[in-house]
């Protein structure tokens, strides 16, 4: 295969191709607004005194990671129309990511909470702080330093699985691929899979591995400002990686 | 709109089938990708050259694309060089480049814990590089790096799901294939979360007996 014809079938797609980056860009975005807001919610609730709550967001947390995220969204593709609920393939799959998403995010909050040390939530009450005010001005920015690195990992995963998007026909990046590819062997009689699907995993590589090392920048840069070392007694534990897809 | 478990009993062969190619598939790209993590952590601990900084790069490109790209690139773009590989093998060959990629770094992270001082000591006793490794490093690090490497297992069946997308008959393919046909929607879906549930409530049950009975010294 001449790679000049190579290059030449990706510059004429180019349009078509920056349309499709856009869509993942909007599909991870989207996904990335309910994954933080929902993350939040259950990551806080987890670590309140209420045990129904803590039990319900232990419930989500195994549910949506058990499952593998494939069905997860085909399940919302085609469960939410009996349901009544008319999603568009876009939506559909942010919901199925959100909900994957938000499982994760949400055991990144909790121990990042769990690990500010608990004297600080101690000295905070004794104070005569209110609950909210502890999470706002006290153990929440304080958290914020263990759950920033691997939220960055979570958001890498995240554009990683826009791609499933082509399974229902959004038309994001890795959809466009296979859409050049099949066009071009139906019309040219040529099969441009090797080069264009390589194309596309060095695109994804790196748009993916320039934020892998803004994390970890953001892990060394967030690690050297330490809070005051806990009292024996007071164990912090590490953040736990989230689990893969 | 009403749950018809007869339907769904009917189906069961079918779902069977499904299941017994995506336990194949799984387990023997968990022992393989397992090989493949043990040679590339040993080559970067060990830091052989050129392969340290080839596995370096192997581990970087697989855990920053996406695996559906990468099943694709494998099943539709390889035959483009000259290697056409089966469905069945496209999919082994997928998930173990994908998990295996994951098992070096556990595995590395386990190596990590085993201290400089263990290894001066055995070559002091006269024991080989070789040797070294795998008397007195690889029980160590595989205790330490049990938990990751299971996660990842677990990880590696789930994404088995994957294969569905180029057509391999596996679990989610039959079911997502029944749906197209017969419309079962609610009947199909609550069939395979609770599979795929259960697969992986018995795999992460072994694991923690597995981690029980490994740490069985360090019990007291």
């Amino acid at each position: 295969m001449n790679p000049l014809a190579g290059l030449d079938l990706l510059l004429k797609n180019l349009p078509f191709i920056l349309q499709g980056l856009g869509m993942t860009l909007a599909l991870s975005l989207t996904t990335l607004l309910f994954v933080t807001v929902l993350s939040g919610l259950l990551g806080i609730a987890a670590t309140l005194r209420f045990r129904s709550l803590r039990v319900l967001v232990r419930v989500w947390v195994e549910l949506f990671r058990d499952i593998p995220l494939i069905v997860n969204i085909f399940l919302v593709f085609f469960v939410a129309p009996l349901a009544g609920l008319d999603l568009t393939p876009f939506w559909a799959v942010t919901v199925g990511l959100s909900l994957w998403g938000s499982a994760n995010g949400a055991e990144i909050v909790r121990s990042g909470l769990n690990a500010v040390p608990r004297h600080q939530w101690q000295s905070a009450a004794a104070l005569g702080l209110k609950t909210w005010e502890v999470y706002g001005f006290i153990t929440g920015p304080q958290a914020l330093r263990a759950i920033l690195p691997p939220f960055v990992g979570l958001l890498t995963l995240l554009i990683q699985a826009t791609s499933l998007g082509a399974l229902v026909g959004v038309g994001e990046f890795f959809k466009v691929g296979q859409i050049i590819v099949e066009r071009t062997t139906m019309m040219e009689g040529r099969n441009p899979a090797f080069l264009v699907y390589g194309a596309v995993l060095v695109t994804y590589f790196v748009i993916c591995s320039g934020l892998s090392w803004f994390g970890r920048w953001l892990e060394r840069r967030l690690g050297r400002t330490q809070s005051r070392p806990a009292p024996a007694g007071a164990v912090a534990s590490p953040a736990p990686a989230p689990q893969l897809p | 709109m009403d749950f018809d478990l007869a339907y769904l009993m009917a189906q069961g062969p079918a779902l069977m089938r499904g299941l017994w190619l995506t336990i194949q598939v799984s387990l023997l790209s968990i022992v393989l990708s397992v090989l493949v993590g043990l040679l590339g952590a040993a080559a970067r601990v060990m830091e052989v050259p050129v392969l340290d900084p080839a596995v370096r790069a192997y581990v970087e490109f697989i855990r920053n694309t996406p695996m559906l790209a990468q099943l694709f690139f494998i099943f539709y773009g390889l035959p483009g060089i000259g290697l056409k590989l089966s469905l069945f093998w496209s999919g082994v060959l997928c998930l173990t480049l994908w998990a295996g990629a994951y098992q070096v770094e556990n595995l590395r992270g386990g190596l990590a814990t085993v201290g400089k001082g263990l290894r001066e000591a055995s070559y002091a006793l006269g024991l080989t590089p070789w040797r070294f490794f795998h008397l007195v490093a690889a029980p160590l690090a595989i205790r330490v790096a049990l938990p990751a490497m299971l996660n990842t297992a677990i990880s590696l069946l789930k994404n088995s799901s994957y294969l569905q997308a180029i057509g391999l008959a596996e679990l989610t393919y039959v079911a997502i294939d029944r749906i197209s046909m017969d419309f079962r929607t609610i009947e199909m879906f609550a069939a395979i979360c609770v599979i795929y549930l259960a697969l992986v409530l018995v795999l992460s049950f072994l694991a923690s007996r597995l981690e029980f009975r490994l740490n069985a010294p360090f019990r007291h």
